[in-house]
């Protein structure tokens, strides 16, 4: 099997780092009513791995992935996909980042309603006008178990059929990067395990890297490495994390 | 991303008919007149094609103003003697006289027979079947002087038959003739609605007062004839001002002449089609809006997953494609049979066309894709354009559809537009340019779309109030909803703003126009009676001479007048010359001289001009003007003195002396004017209309019953261009319906919050009501303004033309204001049941 695709990352590319953050500061409204948001973060995700960023509500852990993804635009500081700075790109450069390099798994799904769960899946293939590489496709509706919920739309389809039809669309165009936003927060835990043992999977299997936003300490125990944040800092990592391990840290900061 | 585009138009069905009704509308009336004039051109040129088959040639008398066009052309009777002459050169098989002139029948009933604008025709019957273009059905052919044939469209709706007597109305005195013959006009039972009344050519000749004259010559070649050669041996033959030419452009000048007419007909139904459609645009633009905004996140979803900004404009705009093609297609459809319903509406007003398909040219489609995809689209580019405004963070955070456009920015856009419309307008209605007023009225329109978002949010909570304070919390609850988004409420309001505004316009416009012409009368003519003959469509009023001489002799009547009029060349242009006898001038007629002298001066053959004339041809009394008359040629006349404009006689004026010394004599005054030594009496009225008994064509009217006349055929207009104003207005209000379904769905969560909360649905159902109140009292207040502004720019540009009061009509303004709020309400209904009807569970589940 060729999924293990060798060129998913470019050669010139430094070859452990997928994603960083330099010095990253995002607030919000000014003078007094000023909120920091991030506070001047740095950080470095690597490739092939499964990243979990933790921390309280408010702690700025979506806007540090919004921030990263491009989605938001940061108030000072830089932020870099492989060596690729995002600041710099305009909006078609940003439109070719998340064709070709990230993807994207919501806590709502966020399916296209009027869309059947395979046009969905390949959604963002068709975009680009491009062949839908149909190995791929077969293999992740496979492997995902909803290759006979192709037909239907998203309302009906489960809750976790739906996350799951959402997990094939990230991985479709085999990005670099996948920004997971608590990805198993609308699921029930049967319905969680079964999407991170497959994000899981898919880091070991074929090397793809995930930043995972989550507050579920079994969810972050699936990931290769925790960061920790309070306040828009960092305050903390993990690497190999047990889900006691990251329960003990996300008490001690107070959450 | 096309498949998204049409997935997502399959799940709105609803929305999606709703939007289209309003391009299916406009197109439809487009192509609808489109199909109608093209078959109604189709046919005439056909017909005129199968009655002029058989003549190779006709010789008649040379166009005098050739500018007036070919077929209405004055030409003058040829010399009988011609005939002998062109039967003689070689090759002419077969030469023929006619003549023609007025003549309309009498109901059995006693009634003039009318034509609803055909005209009534009267002409020699020819002895060659060959060159008649009329065709015996029963009977034969009118053989002695008493005996006549007529059309069969008339014979059947008046249940004449051969052998019956008919009474006839003729240039002279009234006679009765026998019928001895039924004819169609080729293979109609008339022509489009005219009556036809041919006798032998002797007597038509005396009849029409053309003793030992022609009006043309129909001539048959030998088949084995040189056409060309017996064209120039015809030509060698005829003296000058006679002219020969074929068969085939008398024809084609005969339906030329018809199908200009049917195209003026035309344009004026598709201007009306296009504001149809103007309206329409609005009504997609707002729905465009409206759904992009609750489309929001899936649009930003797109975004996220690699969509550029490009495709989702283009997704937009496809959308917006997809619909125009296929209301488009609909309304076309739509249009061939609207087209087909009213040829047969024709043919219940008498007007029986001969037998031929519906004329479908893909010109039509074209044109009907063109204008109905073409107002879709363009109508979504401001919408599309939002789209493509929205970040894809939309798609995770709430992102609240920001009024990104600053009221400052939209104020100095509209402001920009509203101006420059206001200028084009200007210049149109000083220049006068139609296309330009249009442009500029198009402008001030959309300016004044843009400039409503403004004023929308204080004006629905001024007007929202009494509602607030009548209905309690459904009325204070409508009130804030269309204060919630006082772009939609601007939106919403502008198409039913445009529709009031132009209403508003035509009422300002024709309340003076009315005012005018009333006044006009009473400054112009000082006579007790008045006697008029309704139009006939042809070019003789039906005036006969005989009821001049009729109401001569009724005692108490001490002067009769005979208006005349005629075509003549002034100064290389074609006018229209008006004479009186100089002697009846005080007694008839009220002139009022700012120059020279007026009896004298007509008197002694000299012009009178009005002041209009003589301001823009820059003329005074003692100048000396060419002129070219039909019948004498050219010459040249005196300006004898300048007269401030009068409605009844036009611009030119001479006296009856020097007017029958040019004009031939059988010319019919358009007029006859009475002064009677009572005044306007019963008795008299009595005594002139029994007279007149004889000629029940002609109407009889006191100066008041005139003015009333004239007024009314005003109005009748003005309800005329209500009626076709009502299809924008009804296109205004399925877009206020299109807003409040978007509206109820949008809010369906927050309608079951109410419902959960304690209110009824009756309260729901007033609490849409009360939004849909304010949206159209909004719009047509807006219009009303708007409209009253145009009309009174319109009247006022038109001052040198004869309206000298600008009225603006209160009461009617106010009724339009009534009438929109009620049809707002009407428009509520259904969307008003829908919320009414949602569940209460189901709609608090919905997000």
């Amino acid at each position: 099997m060729t999924l293990t695709d060798p060129n998913t990352f470019n050669a010139n590319e430094s070859p452990a780092l997928m994603a960083r953050a330099v010095d990253l500061v995002k607030s919000y409204g000014s003078g007094e009513a000023e909120v920091r948001a991030l506070n001047g973060i740095n950080v470095e995700f690597a490739r092939g791995q499964l990243t979990a960023v933790m921390g309280p509500s408010g702690s700025g852990k979506s806007t540090l992935m919004h921030c990263m993804a491009g989605l938001d635009v940061p108030t000072s500081g830089r932020t870099f996909i492989g060596d690729q700075e995002i600041g710099t790109l305009d909006d078609s450069g940003l439109t070719q980042m998340r064709r070709d390099r990230v993807g994207f798994i919501f806590q709502s799904f966020n399916l296209v309603p009027t869309l059947s769960a395979a046009e969905n899946i390949t959604l963002p293939v068709d975009l680009t006008g491009r062949k839908v590489d149909q190995v791929w496709f077969d293999f992740l509706v496979d492997q995902l178990g909803i290759k006979d919920r192709l037909t239907h739309r998203p309302a009906e389809l489960s809750g976790g059929q739906q996350q799951r039809a959402a997990c094939a669309r990230a991985l479709i165009s085999r990005p670099d990067l996948i920004f997971a936003d608590e990805p198993t927060g609308n699921l029930d835990s049967n319905a969680s395990a079964e999407l991170l043992t497959f994000l899981r999977r898919s880091v070991t299997e074929f090397h793809q890297s995930i930043v995972m936003v989550t507050h579920d300490p079994r969810a972050a125990a699936f990931a290769d490495r925790v960061v920790f944040l309070a306040d828009g800092t960092l305050v903390g990592e993990l690497h190999e994390p047990t889900a006691d391990a990251v329960l003990e840290q996300m008490k001690q900061l107070g959450a | 991303m096309w498949r998204i585009t049409v997935k997502g138009l399959r799940g709105h069905k609803l929305r999606l008919a709703l939007t289209a009704l309003a391009i299916v509308l406009g197109v439809t009336f487009v192509t609808g007149t489109l199909v109608l004039t093209d078959t109604l051109n189709n046919t005439f040129t056909t017909l005129f094609g199968q009655v002029y088959q058989n003549i190779n040639f006709e010789v008649r008398g040379v166009a005098a103003f050739p500018a007036s066009g070919a077929a209405g052309a004055i030409r003058k009777p040829l010399p009988e003697s011609i005939l002998a002459a062109v039967k003689a050169v070689p090759g002419v098989e077969v030469a023929d006289g006619g003549v023609s002139g007025y003549a309309q029948f009498i109901a059995p009933n006693g009634k003039a027979i009318t034509t609803g604008g055909a005209p009534t025709i009267g002409s020699s019957y020819s002895a060659d079947r060959r060159l008649s273009s009329l065709r015996l059905v029963a009977g034969k052919p009118p053989s002695t002087s008493t005996q006549v044939v007529m059309d069969q469209g008339t014979a059947r709706k008046y249940h004449f038959s051969v052998g019956n007597q008919v009474r006839i109305l003729l240039p002279g005195s009234p006679q009765t003739f026998t019928l001895s013959g039924i004819v169609g006009f080729g293979t109609a039972d008339n022509l489009a609605g005219a009556t036809i009344a041919a006798f032998n050519l002797p007597t038509a000749q005396r009849l029409f007062g053309e003793l030992g004259h022609l009006n043309t010559i129909d001539v048959i070649t030998t088949p084995d004839a040189n056409k060309t050669a017996v064209e120039h041996g015809i030509a060698a033959v005829l003296p000058a001002g006679v002219e020969v030419v074929t068969g085939q452009t008398v024809a084609a000048e005969q339906s030329s002449a018809i199908n200009q007419s049917l195209g003026f007909f035309s344009t004026a139904l598709l201007v009306f089609a296009l504001i149809s459609l103007f309206v329409g645009g609005f009504t997609i633009f707002n729905t465009f809006s409206i759904t992009v905004g609750q489309r929001t996140r899936e649009l930003a979803l797109l975004r996220i997953v690699g969509a550029s900004r490009r495709q989702v404009f283009r997704s937009v705009l496809f959308e917006a494609l997809l619909l125009g093609v296929g209301a488009s297609l609909v309304g076309i459809g739509l249009g061939v049979l609207t087209a087909s319903g009213l040829e047969t509406l024709l043919k219940a007003f008498g007007i029986t066309l001969p037998s031929g398909s519906l004329v479908f040219q893909s010109r039509t489609v074209f044109a009907g894709l063109l204008v109905g995809v073409g107002v879709t689209v363009v109508s979504a580019i401001s919408p599309a354009r939002q789209a493509v405004k929205i970040p894809p963070i939309a798609a995770i955070s709430t992102y609240e559809v920001a009024q990104r456009e600053s009221s400052a920015r939209r104020l100095t856009i509209g402001t920009v537009i509203g101006v420059a419309g206001i200028g084009v307008l200007a210049v149109g209605l000083s220049q006068p340019a139609i296309q330009l007023v249009g442009i500029g009225a198009v402008g001030l329109f959309i300016a004044v779309g843009i400039l409503a978002p403004v004023i929308a949010r204080p004006a629905s909570s001024v007007l929202g109030r009494p509602l607030a304070r009548i209905l309690g919390v459904s009325g204070r609850l409508g009130r804030e909803n269309s204060m919630r988004s006082p772009r939609r409420t601007a939106q919403t309001s502008a198409a039913l703003m445009v529709g009031l505004a132009l209403v508003s316009t035509i009422a300002v416009f024709g309340a003076s126009l009315s005012k005018s012409a009333t006044g006009t009368v009473s400054d112009a003519v000082s006579a007790d009676y008045i006697i008029t003959a309704p139009a006939t469509g042809g070019s003789d009023t039906g005036l006969s001479l005989g009821a001049t001489e009729a109401v001569a002799a009724v005692p108490g009547v001490t002067r009769v007048t005979n208006v005349n009029s005629g075509q003549f060349e002034i100064s290389r242009s074609l006018a229209t010359l008006s004479s009186l006898a100089p002697s009846d001038l005080s007694s008839t007629v009220i002139l009022n001289m700012t120059s020279g002298a007026s009896a004298k001066s007509l008197a002694e053959g000299m012009l009178l001009i009005d002041t209009t004339t003589a301001n823009t041809n820059h003329l005074s009394v003692g100048s000396v003007v060419p002129v070219t008359f039909a019948e004498t040629g050219p010459t040249s006349m005196r300006i004898g003195g300048i007269f401030k404009p009068n409605a009844l006689l036009g611009s030119y004026l001479t006296g009856s002396g020097f007017f029958h010394a040019h004009f031939a004599a059988t010319t019919f005054p358009v007029a006859v004017l009475l002064a009677t030594s009572t005044g306007a009496t019963a008795p008299t009225s009595a005594a002139v209309k029994a007279a007149l008994r004889d000629y029940p064509n002609l109407t009889v009217q006191t100066r008041a019953a005139f003015e009333k006349t004239q007024q009314a055929s005003i109005d009748q207009l003005l309800g005329l261009v209500y009626a076709l104003l009502a299809l924008a207005i009804l296109i205004a209000l399925i877009g206020i319906v299109n807003t409040l379904m978007l509206s109820v769905f949008e809010r369906t969560h927050e309608i079951g919050l109410l419902r959960a909360v304690g209110m009824r649905r009756r309260q729901i159902r007033a609490m849409i009501r009360s939004e849909a109140l304010i949206l159209s009292v909004f719009g047509a207040l807006i219009g009303v303004v708007v409209g009253t502004g145009l009309g009174v720019a319109l009247a006022d540009s038109l001052k040198q033309q004869g309206i000298t009061d600008i009225v603006i009509p209160f009461t009617n303004l106010v009724i339009f204001l009534v009438l929109a709020a009620l049809l707002g309400l009407v428009a509520a209904t259904w969307p008003a049941r829908r919320a009414a009807r949602l569940n209460v569970l189901e709609a608090i589940a919905t997000e």
